[in-house]
């Protein structure tokens, strides 16, 4: 008998983007990443190309993260003041771009000004020589204020630079579009609201292949069902042919996972959960895992041992 | 222990009620059958039920419905005010109802689609509901001894072909008729009543007054009732005449009263306010017009199915029930009187059939007066009120749908909305310099702006960049029209000078918000009955747009807006009220009842709320025109950013 070809014939792939500029492009990275490009559901390789295999940034804050348990601290526990050796550690711990996570400009935190936060992103881009994503605090009016200056300031390195809502997204647009870095559009949880976000950001002309879409993320335990539905009716948006949801997909793991108590507890408190170095990384290794089967392209990560163990899953499934 | 009770003076009623203790102002109006404006029915949530009372003479409850201006003076919501001692109560002139002022001149019907309608009017022939024949009668001889009543029914039978099994008499009529037909030498007007299967002689007059015959057909709104009088010997619509629905005291819209009603026991007291308002409305346009109140043989009451029931006394009660059921959606022809209906004594009143508990008569009557059900090309109905009903078909197949577009477009639930009356602004630009233009109903100075003014607004607040595609006002706007207030933003269409009110005119974020939802609501309806059938927006060859606006409707910003699909504007048709022009055309003619109810029976009803699509469709309809900008072409074009 005949075994049908049940492959699926879709008509259209995520697009394709480039992250950071190397000197010949006008920008000082020692290589760029490019992710995107898949005509398939994750793993489904007979209905078509996988693309880019995804890619993990680790997040560098630009402050010591109050929040962060021991577990975390410990790998980066002499760089956490300076974010220029943090993000060398990450090179060094594998990750293929840096998340600068601008804590520290928040008002609340550490209300740091756009010459400090300058000053940080230079002397990132100076000491590791991989492309650069830039987070701001997501406080409206001081990313507005900050995020402007320091996409000025690493101009032509093709930044990937965040996030944009739909109730706020004009000014960083405007920015992005000038400087020549790429965006991320936020919606939450909500596949109305990221498409909406693209069409506002699209119609100030910014061009669709330079954004990249952020559905807010939910660990394991913690929403995770959620992100990953929404994140697969993004994927098959793509593949159908809408231009509007046809952007890479970037996943805040890290802080997510790190978040749960079940990755943070002490071993004494929940003794009957295991050893907190191993549940902690162990959570974030899941909820990645997890997620890159619905379809993601660059995931934000935070502990060493879980990035390891994520890159090795990457490059034999992939 | 009893309740004390205390005196209600109200001003300028110049009225005092009593009532006991703990009860609102809001309940004393209703008591001494006094308006206040209260559309939520007195939840608090409508803000329109002001009234202005001593400082100081009551506790007051603090409400984001008046501003701290008003608080000053003496404003509280009447819904929110409890009584505890005697008062004196102003009603100011925005709380009070002023009948003058609704728009009756539904009669351009078709205004520029002439020729791509056929006004249902032109193809009945002329057979009234009620009709009156003049006969003359050959009197009884030895040879030709028939008796009287036969005698008479065997000649209204070889004049209208209508056998005479079929004819019955009113008994008293028939006690009366030795007597009338010598008096009048055998020359009689017989009046005949057409009662479903039977044609019933209902007077019997002497000589020939057929040309004394007169109908009224009524359009039953859940806002406003609205009535044609016409003369039923030769079509002409003598004159038109409309009142506020009164239930609306009651809530503002149908659920509220059908809630309203069974809590308080008071259906009998519901279809008291439907006939009052009918019987003022016959009793006015047959007074202006010196008539006799007996020469109106026949009234026609086009209503949504809640309106039909509160008006025939039904229990509406299981149609907000699951499994949503009318008591009837046929209700053969009853006596005028039956229900109170001050015509001739014998004179017949006759509804509409409804199709199911959300899509009533009003509609069977809107399909009616375009002959939806004759078209070859697949045609879209759309009704725009608290309910949007939508009918889509041709002469094979008719469904229909009703979706929950709240009363946005028909002014209410809007900071300055109003319905489309006499000082509405009903046309309005914005150009790319913010500056405004406008046009009201009676070319008055601007009390509000009604349902066609709200649409052309949002269309013309996103076009110029006021608002992006969320709706919301936009940072940066160089203009002082865009100015933030305690309740948020707020854009100045027109300044207080220049307004009948001496108060500013102005659309703010959350009106913003509802309109987005009404239109997403009516879109969504659409796309949601169209894929139920299967279809894509290409299909439809032609839209008739119905409603409550005003004389005119900027059909390209229905489309700019996204409440219509992105289909060729001359494709669209203003039809203005529709449930009135059907209405008409059942009275003058018996046939064109018989298609109304053809047209009830034909029409399959399709739930939106138990449909999963529906909602879906609703949530990504909420933007500017819709999330899925790729359906909206045209529009995506027209409002590329500059």
């Amino acid at each position: 008998m005949e075994i049908p070809n049940v492959a699926e014939k879709w008509t259209s792939n995520v697009n394709e983007i480039t992250i950071g500029a190397t000197k010949e492009k006008g920008g000082t990275r020692a290589k760029t990443v490019t992710v995107g490009g898949s005509k398939c559901i994750p793993f489904m390789d007979f209905d078509g190309s996988q693309g880019h295999k995804p890619v993990v940034a680790m997040d560098v804050y630009d402050m010591p993260p109050d929040d962060w348990p021991e577990t975390l601290k410990k790998p980066f526990a002499d760089v956490l003041n300076n974010p220029a050796q943090w993000a060398k550690k990450c090179v060094e711990y594998g990750a293929d771009l840096i998340c600068l996570k601008l804590e520290g400009i928040h008002p609340d935190k550490g209300n740091k000004s756009a010459a400090e936060t300058v000053s940080t992103a230079k002397s990132i881009l100076a000491a590791v020589g991989v492309p650069l994503i830039i987070w701001g605090c997501e406080h409206d009016e001081k990313d507005n204020e900050i995020l402007p200056k320091v996409s000025q300031a690493v101009k032509g390195e093709n930044c990937l630079i965040g996030v944009v809502t739909q109730d706020n997204y004009k000014t960083l647009t405007v920015t992005c579009l000038a400087d020549g870095h790429s965006i991320i559009t936020l919606s939450p949880v909500d596949i109305n609201i990221a498409k909406q976000v693209n069409i506002l950001v699209s119609e100030m002309d910014f061009p669709l292949n330079r954004i990249v879409m952020f559905q807010t993320t939910g660990a394991l335990g913690y929403g995770m069902e959620y992100t990953y539905s929404i994140q697969e009716r993004e994927r098959i948006a793509a593949l159908t042919g809408d231009k509007l949801m046809a952007m890479p997909v970037i996943c805040d793991v890290g802080h997510e996972a790190w978040r749960a108590k079940e990755a943070k507890s002490d071993d004494k408190d929940a003794p009957q959960w295991g050893a907190r170095e191993e549940r902690g990384p162990m959570w974030e290794i899941i909820t990645a895992m997890s997620l890159l089967q619905s379809g993601v392209d660059i995931i934000r990560m935070n502990h060493p041992k879980a990035v390891a163990a994520v890159k090795k899953c990457i490059d034999r499934l992939y | 222990m009893e309740n004390s009770h205390y005196k209600i003076h109200f001003l300028p009623n110049d009225v005092t009620v009593e009532i006991e203790q703990g009860k609102t102002v809001l309940d004393a109006s209703y008591k001494g059958d006094i308006f206040i404006n209260a559309l939520c029915g007195g939840d608090g949530t409508c803000g329109k039920c002001k009234v202005i009372l001593q400082p100081g003479s009551v506790r007051r409850m603090p409400s984001s419905h008046i501003s701290e201006e008003e608080a000053a003076r003496g404003y509280v919501l009447a819904c929110k005010t409890v009584i505890e001692n005697d008062l004196e109560v102003f009603i100011p002139e925005e709380s009070r109802l002023d009948k003058s002022q609704i728009l009756t001149g539904a009669f351009p019907q078709f205004p520029g689609s002439q020729a791509a309608v056929s006004p249902g009017v032109e193809q009945f022939k002329h057979s009234p509901l009620v009709n009156k024949i003049y006969l003359e009668l050959p009197p009884p001889t030895m040879e030709d001894n028939m008796a009287d009543f036969e005698r008479l029914c065997q000649n209204i039978s070889s004049k209208t072909k209508i056998p005479s099994e079929k004819l019955t008499i009113n008994f008293s009529i028939l006690k009366q008729l030795p007597t009338l037909l010598r008096n009048s030498n055998w020359n009689v007007t017989v009046t005949l009543g057409n009662r479903g299967p039977i044609y019933e002689i209902i007077e019997i007059q002497s000589g020939d007054v057929s040309s004394h015959n007169f109908g009224v057909a009524v359009d039953v709104g859940t806002t406003t009732v609205v009535a044609h009088l016409i003369n039923l010997s030769n079509t002409e619509t003598i004159d038109v005449e409309a009142t506020y629905n009164s239930q609306i005291k009651y809530g503002d819209d149908y659920i509220q009263r059908i809630m309203y009603a069974s809590q308080n026991n008071a259906m009998e007291m519901m279809q008291e306010i439907l006939t009052e308002d009918i019987n003022h409305l016959i009793s006015t346009l047959v007074k202006r017009n010196s008539l006799n109140i007996h020469d109106v043989n026949a009234v026609v009451c086009a209503g949504n199915t809640v309106m039909t029931h509160f008006l025939l006394g039904l229990d509406p009660t299981n149609i907000r029930k699951e499994p949503y059921l009318p008591a009837a959606n046929f209700v053969a022809p009853i006596r005028a009187s039956e229900i109170s209906i001050n015509i001739n004594n014998h004179g017949l009143l006759y509804t509409l059939p409804c199709v199911g508990a959300y899509v009533g008569g009003d509609i069977s009557s809107g399909v009616l007066s375009i002959r939806l059900d004759q078209m070859e090309a697949i045609s879209l109905l759309i009704d725009i009120g608290t309910n949007g009903e939508i009918v889509l078909g041709n002469k094979d197949w008719l469904v229909c749908c009703s979706a929950s577009a709240g009363p946005s477009f028909e002014g209410s639930g809007i900071s300055c909305g109003m319905r489309a009356a006499k000082g509405a602004i009903e046309k309005i630009t914005i150009t790319p310099d913010f500056e405004v233009t406008y046009k009201t109903i009676g070319n008055v100075p601007p009390t509000g702006i009604c349902g066609s003014g709200l649409l052309e607004c949002l269309a013309n607040l996103v076009r110029s960049g006021v608002i992006d595609r969320t709706g919301n006002f936009q940072k940066g706007i160089k203009t002082e029209r865009l100015r933030s207030t305690d309740n948020g933003q707020e854009f100045l269409l027109v300044s207080r000078k220049e307004t009948a009110k001496n108060k500013d005119i102005v659309i703010t974020q959350a009106d913003i918000q509802n309109l987005i939802r009404s239109k997403a609501a009516i879109y969504s309806a659409i796309s949601t009955l169209l894929e139920s059938m299967g279809m894509d927006v290409e299909s439809i060859e032609q839209v008739f747009l119905a409603g409550g606006f005003g004389n005119y409707l900027d059909t390209r910003g229905a489309i700019t807006i996204g409440m219509l699909p992105d289909i060729p504007v001359s494709k669209i048709h203003f039809v203005g009220n529709s449930s009135i022009i059907g209405a008409k055309m059942t009275l003058f003619s018996t046939e064109a009842h018989e298609v109304a109810r053809e047209i009830g029976m034909k029409m399959t009803y399709i739930d939106l709320m138990s449909n999963n699509k529906y909602m879906e469709e609703y949530v990504s309809a909420n933007f500017l025109p819709h999330t899925n900008i790729e359906k909206f072409p045209s529009v995506a074009e027209e409002l590329v950013v500059k």
